[in-house]
C-alpha cells in the first residue's frame, strides 16, 4: 500500500466519515435539538468557568458598557487562551463580560462536544452495523468527558481558578499541566468525535 | 503617559494562541508553532535566556524606577527569588496596569463604608484606592502631588505598597514569588518582588526601590480622615467584574482571606500564626520585623528587636493603622486619643518625633515566607 493511500485512510476518510455523520444526524430535528442544546449548555458553561458569566454584582441593573478602543483590546491576553472583554453587559440577575476570542474558544469547544453527543445520539438511534452494537450511552459519556478539561482550564487573577476552589496548592508540575488542559480538551473532543461517527449507520 | 508596551508583538501572539485553539483537527499542527509562543510567555522558572522573559525585555539603559540608596535586607539571594517564581497563569501585562487612573471626590464615590481602600498623602494631596479596583489590576502608574508614583496591591499575600517609579512604569509580570506580585518596570525589565522591593533578575538586580508610605484602612476611615480625597475609580479602561472579589471578601473575611490554605508553597512556613493574619512588617538593611496588627490596635505600643536595634510600633485609631519606628533609647507610651508620650513630649502616632521606619500590612504566611529569620512580635 503507498504511503499516499495510508495518509489518505488515516486522515480524508474518517474525516469524511465525520462530515456525513454530522450531517446525517444534525438533518434530523432530534439531533439537531441534541447539537444545539450542548452547544449552548456547555458554552454556558465555559463561560462560567472562565469567570465571564457570573451572578450580578448588582442585581437587577440593566445595561451595556462598552471599552473605548474594543479592536485593540480584544487582542490582549489574560490567561491561557483568554482574552481581555470588550464588553460588560449587566442582564439583572447575571453579567456577561463580552470577550470576542475566548468567546470563539468556547464556542469552538462547546461545538465539539455538541457534534460529540449528537452523533452520539445518531449512533444510538441507527448503529452503523451489526457487528458494531448501539452504545450511545458509552459515546456520549467519552463526548462530555472530553470536554472537562477545557472546563478547568480557567484562571483567576492570579492561578488556575480551580485550584482556588478546591484548595490545592499550586506547584510548578500542576501550573505545567494547567497549560495544556484546553489543547487536550480538543484532541479528545475530535478523537472522540472520529471515532464515535464510526457507529453511525451512514 | 507613555507606554513600552509592544502591541503588535502581543496581537500576534494572541491571535495564534486564539486561532490554536478554535482550530480543530487538520490545523492543529499548522497552529503548534503558534501554541510554543503562547506556552514560551507561561515559561515557569526554568528560562535560561539572560536577556529577557516571556516578553519582558531588558535594557540596562531604559528609564529606571528611582532607587534607594541602600539595599534592603532579603533572606535568601536573588538567584534564589528569580528561580522560586511560578507563572499563576496571566501572561506579562495579563492583569492590565492601570496606566491613565480616573479619579472622582468622596460625594461621587460608589464604595461602602467598610469596603478596604489604600490611602496615600503627599504635599496635601490624598487619594484612595480602592481594593475592589487593584485586585483586578494590582499596580496603579500614577502621579501624586506631581511625583510619579507606583500604588501596588497583591490580593495573595494581602500587601499595598507604593513606589516612586521614576520615569518608567511598572507592570504585572504574570508570576509569582513566595505568592508575591512579581512586578517588572518598562524601562529596564527588571522583575521586581512587590514585598521584598528588591531586583531579583535584570539589570537592577541587588538594588532596592524607593518607597514610600500606603496605608491599608475602609473607605469611611480615610473619607473622615481626608475628606478631600480623591478616589481612584472603576473607569481603567478594562471590563471586570468590579465589585466581585474572585478571592473571597474582607468585611467580614472570608474565603481566601480567611482559610488556612495558601495558592501557592511558601518559601518557609510557620505555625507560629494563622496564615493570613495580618502583620505590620518593616525591614531595614539588616533585619526584618513585623507586629501583629490586632495585638498592637489593641496593645497601642509594642517593642521588638531586630538586627541589633530597638524598634517601636504604635497604633493609630482613627484609620486603624501603625507607624514603626527606632526607639534610639527612648520611651514610648500611649496617652490616649491617638497620642503618644516620647521622653515626656507628646505626638501623634504618625509623628513622634524618632526615625520613621516604612511599615506595611502583610499576611503573616507571606512576611515569614520571605523573611523566615524575622522578629515577631504578638
Amino acid at each position: 500500500m503507498s504511503t499516499e493511500t495510508s495518509a489518505r485512510r488515516l486522515t480524508v476518510r474518517p474525516l469524511r466519515r465525520v462530515v456525513i455523520a454530522v450531517r446525517g444526524v444534525v438533518s434530523t430535528r432530534d439531533g439537531l435539538a441534541v447539537f444545539l442544546g450542548t452547544t449552548v449548555g456547555y458554552f454556558l458553561l465555559y463561560s462560567v468557568a472562565v469567570g465571564d458569566l457570573a451572578r450580578s454584582v448588582t442585581p437587577g441593573e440593566v445595561g451595556l458598557s462598552v471599552v473605548n478602543d474594543p479592536l485593540s483590546r480584544l487582542f490582549e491576553s489574560t490567561g491561557p487562551f483568554q482574552y481581555e472583554a470588550v464588553a460588560f453587559i449587566e442582564l439583572g440577575v447575571v453579567d456577561y463580560l463580552f470577550a470576542p476570542l475566548t468567546a470563539a474558544v468556547g464556542l469552538g469547544l462547546a461545538v465539539l462536544v455538541g457534534l460529540n453527543l449528537a452523533v452520539a445520539y445518531g449512533a444510538w438511534r441507527r448503529p452503523a452495523a451489526c457487528r458494531l452494537p448501539a452504545r450511545g450511552g458509552a459515546d456520549s459519556t467519552a463526548g462530555v468527558l472530553a470536554g472537562v478539561p477545557a472546563l478547568l482550564s480557567g484562571t483567576v487573577c492570579c492561578g488556575p481558578a480551580i485550584l482556588l476552589v478546591v484548595g490545592v496548592q499550586a506547584t510548578a508540575g500542576i501550573l505545567a499541566v494547567f497549560q495544556w488542559l484546553l489543547p487536550v480538551a480538543v484532541v479528545l473532543l475530535v478523537g472522540s468525535l472520529v471515532l464515535v461517527s464510526r457507529r453511525v449507520q451512514l | 503617559m507613555s507606554s513600552d508596551r509592544n502591541p503588535s508583538r502581543r496581537r500576534v501572539l494572541a491571535t495564534g494562541a486564539a486561532l490554536g485553539a478554535v482550530g480543530f483537527a487538520g490545523c492543529l499542527s499548522d497552529s503548534r508553532a503558534r501554541f510554543s509562543g503562547m506556552i514560551g510567555r507561561l515559561r515557569t522558572t526554568d528560562d535560561d535566556q539572560p536577556s529577557s522573559h516571556g516578553a519582558i525585555n531588558q535594557d540596562p539603559d531604559g528609564p529606571h524606577p528611582l532607587l534607594a540608596d541602600d539595599s534592603l535586607h532579603l533572606a535568601y539571594d536573588e538567584d534564589h527569588l528569580a528561580s522560586s517564581a511560578l507563572s499563576g497563569g496571566p501572561g506579562v501585562d495579563g492583569i492590565p496596569s492601570i496606566d491613565d487612573p480616573d479619579f472622582t471626590s468622596v460625594d461621587n464615590a460608589d464604595l461602602a463604608g467598610d469596603d478596604p481602600v489604600f490611602g496615600v498623602v503627599r504635599d496635601g494631596e490624598a487619594k484612595a484606592y480602592p481594593q475592589s479596583v487593584l485586585v483586578w489590576h494590582e499596580i496603579v502608574n500614577d502621579t501624586l502631588a506631581g511625583d510619579p508614583v507606583a500604588v501596588t496591591y497583591c490580593p495573595l499575600t494581602g500587601t499595598a505598597q507604593g513606589f516612586e517609579r521614576g520615569e518608567t512604569e511598572f507592570g504585572v509580570s504574570g508570576q509569582l514569588v513566595n505568592s508575591n506580585l512579581l512586578m517588572y518596570d518598562r524601562g529596564t525589565g527588571t522583575r521586581w518582588p512587590q514585598v521584598v522591593a528588591t531586583g531579583v533578575d535584570g539589570p537592577l538586580t541587588g538594588r532596592s526601590l524607593a518607597e514610600f508610605r500606603v496605608t491599608w484602612t475602609t473607605w469611611e476611615q480615610w473619607a473622615t480622615a481626608y475628606p478631600d480625597t480623591q478616589v481612584l475609580t472603576t473607569n481603567t479602561g478594562y471590563q471586570r467584574r468590579y465589585g466581585d472579589d474572585p478571592y473571597g471578601e474582607y468585611a467580614p473575611a472570608s474565603g481566601y482571606y480567611a482559610n488556612e490554605r495558601t495558592m501557592f508553597e511558601p518559601l518557609a512556613e510557620s505555625d507560629e500564626e494563622h496564615p493570613k493574619a495580618v502583620v505590620i512588617g518593616a525591614r531595614t538593611t539588616d533585619a526584618a520585623i513585623a507586629f501583629n496588627k490586632e495585638r498592637l490596635l489593641d496593645e497601642r505600643v509594642l517593642t521588638g528587636e531586630a538586627g541589633g536595634e530597638e524598634f517601636v510600633a504604635v497604633a493609630e485609631p482613627t484609620l486603624e493603622t501603625g507607624y514603626l519606628y527606632r526607639t534610639d533609647g527612648a520611651t514610648v507610651e500611649a496617652v490616649g486619643n491617638g497620642r503618644y508620650r516620647v521622653d515626656g513630649e507628646e505626638a501623634p502616632a504618625e509623628s513622634l518625633g524618632l526615625d520613621s521606619v516604612l511599615a506595611f500590612d502583610a499576611m503573616f504566611f507571606a512576611w515569614y515566607g520571605f523573611y523566615p529569620e524575622t522578629t515577631y512580635v504578638n
